[in-house]
Order: structure tokens, then C-alpha cells, then sequence
């Protein structure tokens, strides 16, 4: 069995309008290269395994479990490319894109967007060496990196997982892609969030926040032009993407009470069905 | 000990050497190029103008060229797993596991999007394929065509994708999860976005005039890489059950390892640490050792930085055997082929386990004094190999390693 020993999350909105990644920064020179959906995932992960008790030292036997949001880019990206590609009538014209207009993005953009990148930079700012499973873009997928990482920490293949899923969802490619799903998300409903959490097995010598009582993951795909399921259309947060147990709980072991249960459920759009059980210390 | 040994029962492939096991195997042998100069666009303006293009299958669901060509291997996985004894065991048995390019938008789409006046088309299947296609909905389709409900797994772990796929799916195996998958890996990036995002980096080869020769893996005169498209789809089982069954076994996925450089944004740990690591903890998982391993499909993408390092690593874990182990670098013929250049890659390394033969790496012509192994230069020859590694190392440190093994051992 798994359990929880450190969890941090954040969540942009009025008690925390934006996140600074720079005192968890290792490599410095790292920065330039971060976007949001980075610097959300290197913040959560700081304070989760500021929580836990542990440094940026992890090394080999540490592995990282990640479950990212859809592709975000930004108007003010990809405006500049746009302009400078734009024939007299207003048409893209792909022979100023491959002449001048894509010079006009900036030089790192792709680094800042790449669903591969939070993992990158929460490996190199916390040492992170051991195996990984990087997965994207929806709440079903955070649960299969869930089920990785509790089945490489049971086999011994490590011995800590940091587990958990970043989405930066306001901007306008994230924005197109609810525009069109069944029923659509409104603009307004997308939050850009993060929440990670340090996993280890019961026998570690760490306090455990939380434990894993119940695991259960199912799909059946409908066809994905034609859906057919019911699935969760509203989170009282707004839209989290990938992120919704990972908030859930992150925000669940940060009260006081007495023996508390969490119990998590889904039906994505994608078809997964999945619930969890959690007991809270 | 793991509960259950995995086998490889059925490979599909569609890369820029064909879309047939049967044509990219002649191909491989043959050292072939499939680089072109780009014709799915007017490249003329941008500073790469080559690309190793795919044939595309007649139907493209979306309009989506990666959804086609994975939809499109994973038919031939299945048609060759079936093709001897009964059909291999679906349902919530069975997953999915790929490795999934990027979504690029259409930067026309992007302008008709901002004019007065826009309302999406009205259809869900017009909409979902206006400006962008979700990448993961091949998951999906692929599941629903092949009745593979199992918990599905995407990896967008970017050039590791599809060798994390066969590695992830090949573990669900061993443990039991499932008893079957269709793992691999897809991707199309040959697109004015694709290839001017790489254009920007810098990373790919500019010998425009040369496509032919422009990949040119552990070269002293390598440019960059050449971007390749394309899709490679194994059918994956327990060893019990393909031979329960009466299936026609091509190999074993004996281990798979991965590991976190934590160094370089775009660069290898300069003694290739992660890239050792991940081949370590194959080789590990496989129970076999560095002197087990007869031959390695490298990640080998012909850039100043992978390929040197890329050899570090291969000596540190060979040791004094390193020259003497071939090493195939595909990449030379098909290009960079990004999610799925670990699956397609994999498939080449079955290829030459099964015809005991390794497949050269072309245009190795200028030996780099810091490239100084066998990589099998220009020519394919026989080598009998009980123990392949294949080896994929991503942008952003990824670094994956399957050892695939010949069966019977």
C-alpha cells in the first residue's frame, strides 16, 4: 500500500494571483526556458517535498509521475509570428511564415510549451534521476500515472514517486480545444493549477498525510466525434485538466480533523472511469 | 522474477520507407534513404527544406496525418498477430499504450479563427479538427477498432515516447494488469509549425541539397537531424497465452529502463550518465548483463551532441567490449521520426534479430574522432544476436532502453 508523505499544489486565482519558481530553483540559468505550466509544476513540487521533510538531492531512486494539461500557447506568442505572415489581403502566406514570420517567435517559445517540459525542470531542480512516466492531457491520465507509480514503488523499482499534474489552461489553443468539446467550458472556468505529491510505501519512516485505501481505473471510449457517456462536466474549482484529485487531496491533508476519507470519482470525456479512496491522518 | 514473460506477436510500421514490415526490412537492409525534399508544403522559404515524409493511408480520420498512420499500423499489428493460431485475447485484457506527437495548429486555421464573424464549424468531428486534433484521440480509436479496454497509457515523453510505450506496456504485461497491447508509438511534425519550430533550435540538417546524405548519425561532418513521420505498432502478449494460442512469436521484451538526466534543457549529460542508466536498469530488469548484449539500435540523430555522448555512454556500460558490439543507427535512412522513432526503431531491431543480420548506418563516410565504435558503416552484414538493445534519448533528458531478445533464446 501507498502512502502520501508530503503534497503541494497551486492553484492561480484571487488568494494567489501567480508563482514564483525562483527559490526552488537549483539551475538557475533554467529560468529562461520556463513557461507557466513549468513554473507551476517546479513550485508544487517544491512545497511538497517541502512538506515531506526532503531536499532537492533525490537522485536514482526517485521517480517522477506526471500527467499534463493540453498544449497551451499564448496571443501574445503567436501574434508577432502571425503579423509578419500575413499577406496585404490578410491570408497567411506561407512563404513570409518560412521567410521572416516564424524568426519572430522567440527563441525559447518552444521549450515554454513542449508537454514534456515540467518534467524536465522539476528533474533538474530537484535532482529527479530514477524512471519516469510523463502522460497527457486529462483527469483519466492522472490516474494511470497514479497506477505507475504505485506499482514501481510496490515492485521496488524505487523507492519515492513525486506524483502529479499541471495544466496551464488560459490561453487561447487551451481555451479553443473546451470551446468544442460536449458541453463546452467556458474561458472563465479555466484555471491554471498545479499539485504534486511525494509517494512512498507504508514503510517509510515519514508521517504519512494520507494513504491509498482503493484503487479502480476502467475505459471504454465512445467514438470521439459522437460521445455518448455522461462524464464530469463541472469541478467546483472550474476546469483543473489533469489536476483534480491531485488539488483535491493536496488541499484535503492541509486541514485538521478527526479520521477523515476522501473519496475521488471520474468519468472523463476521454472514457475513463475511476474512483479512489483515501484515508487522511 | 517477473510473473510473465511479454512477447512480440505482430509489428505494423508506415515510415518514409513504406508502410509494410516487409518494405522497411528491404529497405533497412538495402541502406536506402527515404529522405526527400518536403512535399506536403511549399518549404522553399525555411532553412530546412528535407524531411523524411510517410505514405499516407487512403483514410485520414481528422484530417490528422499521426491518427492515420497509427490507426493504420496498428492494423497491420493485428493482421500479423492473427495471422497464425486464434486471435490474441482483447477486451478489458488488452491496452493501449503510445507514444503521441504534439498537437500543431494550422497557423490558416489560426487567421480564419480571428477574422469578424468566426463560429466554429457545426459538427463535433468538423470541430475537432479545426486549427488543432487532440493528439491522444488515436488512443481512443485505436481502442474502439481493436476492442482494447484496458487502462490505457499515453507518453508524450518527446523522442522516448515510443520506446516508453513498449517498455510500459511490456511491465502492465509481466505484472499482470493485462494479457495483451498494442504499444508504440506515432507522429507528423512535417508541417510549417513542425519544422519551423525545430528550424528555430537550430536542430535540423540544413543539407537541403543532399537530402539523401543529409542524416548522417556518428559523421564528423553531421549537420542536425532530419525530421521523419510515421508510426510503429507491436502486438504485445503473455508468453503463455501466444503460445497458447498458437501464435507465431517474433521476440521477447526482456527489459525496459528509463531514467531523468536532470542536466541539459536540449543537451545530454556530457558523460552520457542518463542514457547509461536507463540501458543499466534494461538490462537489469532483464536479468542479463553488459556482456549479454550482442548488438544496440542507438537513438544515433546524426546532432553534434547526442552522437558523441551517445557513445561515452555505450562504452561505460560495454566497457572493453564496446568495439566490438555493432551499433545501428536507423535514424540514417528514415529520419527523426520523434514520438514514435523508439517503436519503428524496436521494430528494425526485431527485423534484424529475426534475419540474424545487422542494418547499416548510411552515410557514415568521415569518421569523427569522438564517434569511435561499430556502427556498421554503409552495409548491412550477418550478426546473430540473441540480446538487442534499443536505445531513445529525448529532449529535456528523457532516456529510455528495451532489450528485445530473440525467440526462442
Amino acid at each position: 500500500m501507498i502512502t502520501l508523505t508530503g503534497a503541494g499544489c497551486v492553484l492561480l486565482g484571487p488568494s494567489e494571483p501567480s508563482c514564483d519558481p525562483t527559490p526552488f530553483l537549483r539551475v538557475r540559468k533554467s529560468r529562461k526556458f520556463m513557461g507557466l505550466q513549468d513554473d507551476l509544476a517546479v513550485v508544487a513540487a517544491g512545497r511538497a517535498l517541502r512538506q515531506a521533510g526532503l531536499s532537492d538531492g533525490l537522485g536514482p531512486r526517485v521517480g517522477l509521475y506526471l500527467a499534463v494539461g493540453y498544449i497551451p500557447f499564448r496571443h501574445e506568442d503567436i501574434t508577432p509570428v502571425l503579423e509578419a505572415s500575413l499577406d496585404p489581403e490578410g491570408s497567411f502566406d506561407l512563404g513570409r511564415f518560412g521567410h521572416s514570420g516564424f524568426q519572430r517567435a522567440h527563441p525559447l517559445l518552444t521549450f515554454r510549451c513542449l508537454p514534456n517540459m515540467p518534467a524536465f525542470h522539476v528533474s533538474v531542480n530537484f535532482d529527479v534521476q530514477g524512471p519516469y512516466f510523463v502522460t497527457y492531457p486529462g483527469p483519466g491520465q492522472f490516474y494511470t500515472a497514479l497506477q505507475e507509480a504505485r506499482d514501481a514503488l510496490e515492485s521496488g523499482l524505487i523507492d519515492l514517486a513525486l506524483v502529479g499534474a499541471v495544466a496551464h489552461q488560459n490561453n487561447f489553443l487551451v481555451a479553443h480545444h473546451f470551446s468544442r468539446v460536449v458541453p463546452p467550458v467556458a474561458p472563465e472556468a479555466l484555471r491554471d493549477v498545479a499539485a504534486m505529491w511525494v509517494v512512498e510505501t507504508d514503510a517509510s519512516p515519514r508521517s504519512p498525510l494520507a494513504r491509498l485505501e482503493s484503487l479502480d481505473v476502467s475505459y471504454a471510449p465512445a467514438d470521439i466525434a459522437a460521445p455518448s457517456q455522461p462524464f464530469d462536466s463541472f469541478q467546483p474549482d472550474g476546469e483543473l485538466g489533469p489536476a483534480g484529485l491531485a488539488l483535491a487531496l493536496a488541499q484535503a491533508t492541509q486541514t485538521s480533523g478527526p479520521s477523515r476519507h476522501l473519496h475521488h470519482t471520474l468519468r472523463s470525456r476521454d472514457g475513463f472511469c475511476a474512483k479512489s479512496h483515501w484515508s487522511l491522518s | 522474477m517477473k510473473p510473465h514473460r511479454v512477447v512480440v506477436t505482430g509489428m505494423g510500421v508506415v515510415c518514409p520507407l513504406g508502410a509494410s514490415v516487409e518494405g522497411f526490412a528491404q529497405g533497412l537492409f538495402e541502406g536506402r534513404s527515404g529522405v526527400r525534399r518536403i512535399s506536403l508544403f511549399d518549404a522553399a522559404t525555411f532553412p530546412t527544406r528535407i524531411a523524411g515524409e510517410a505514405p499516407l493511408p487512403d483514410d485520414v480520420p481528422l484530417g490528422d496525418r499521426k491518427v492515420a498512420f497509427a490507426l493504420e499500423a496498428a492494423r497491420q499489428a493485428m493482421r500479423h498477430a492473427s495471422a497464425s493460431g486464434t486471435a490474441p485475447r482483447l477486451g478489458k485484457d488488452a491496452a493501449i499504450s503510445m507514444g503521441v506527437g504534439l498537437e500543431l495548429f494550422s497557423m490558416v486555421d489560426l487567421v480564419t479563427s480571428r477574422r469578424a464573424g468566426f463560429v466554429l464549424p457545426a459538427t463535433l468531428r468538423e470541430r475537432l479538427s479545426f486549427l488543432q486534433t487532440p493528439s491522444d484521440t488515436c488512443i481512443a480509436m485505436m481502442a474502439r477498432e481493436h476492442g482494447c479496454f484496458g487502462s490505457p497509457r499515453v507518453h508524450v515523453s518527446a523522442c522516448a515516447a515510443g520506446t516508453d510505450a513498449i517498455g510500459a506496456a511490456a511491465r502492465l504485461i509481466a505484472r499482470g494488469s493485462v494479457r495483451t497491447a498494442l504499444a508504440g508509438g506515432t507522429d507528423s511534425m512535417i508541417n510549417p509549425l513542425g519544422v519551423a519550430g525545430f528550424c528555430t533550435l537550430s536542430a535540423t540538417s540544413t543539407r537541403n541539397d543532399e537530402p539523401q546524405r543529409a542524416s548522417r548519425p556518428f559523421d564528423r561532418t553531421r549537420d542536425g537531424f532530419v525530421m521523419g513521420e510515421g508510426a510503429g505498432v507491436l502486438v504485445l502478449e503473455r508468453l503463455d497465452d501466444a503460445l497458447g494460442r498458437g501464435a507465431s512469436i517474433l521476440a521477447e521484451v526482456s527489459g525496459y529502463g528509463s531514467s531523468l538526466d536532470a542536466y541539459g534543457i536540449s543537451e545530454p549529460h556530457p558523460e552520457g550518465r542518463g542514457a547509461w542508466q536507463a540501458m543499466v536498469r534494461a538490462l537489469d530488469d532483464a536479468g542479463l548483463g553488459p556482456g549479454d548484449v550482442d548488438a544496440i539500435n542507438a537513438h544515433g540523430t546524426s546532432t553534434r551532441k547526442n552522437d558523441p555522448v551517445e557513445t561515452l555512454a555505450i562504452k561505460r556500460l560495454l566497457g572493453e567490449r564496446a568495439g566490438r558490439v555493432p551499433i545501428c543507427a536507423t535514424k540514417s535512412m528514415i529520419g527523426h521520426l520523434i514520438s514514435a522513432a523508439g517503436a519503428v526503431e524496436a521494430i528494425a531491431a526485431i527485423c534484424c534479430i529475426e534475419r540474424g543480420w545487422v542494418h547499416p548506418t548510411i552515410n557514415l563516410e568521415s569518421p569523427d574522432p569522438d564517434c569511435d565504435l561499430d556502427y556498421v558503416p554503409n552495409r548491412a552484414r550477418p550478426h546473430v544476436q540473441r540480446h538487442v538493445l534499443s536505445t531513445s534519448y529525448g529532449f529535456g533528458g528523457h532516456n529510455a532502453a528495451l532489450v528485445l531478445s530473440r525467440w526462442p533464446t
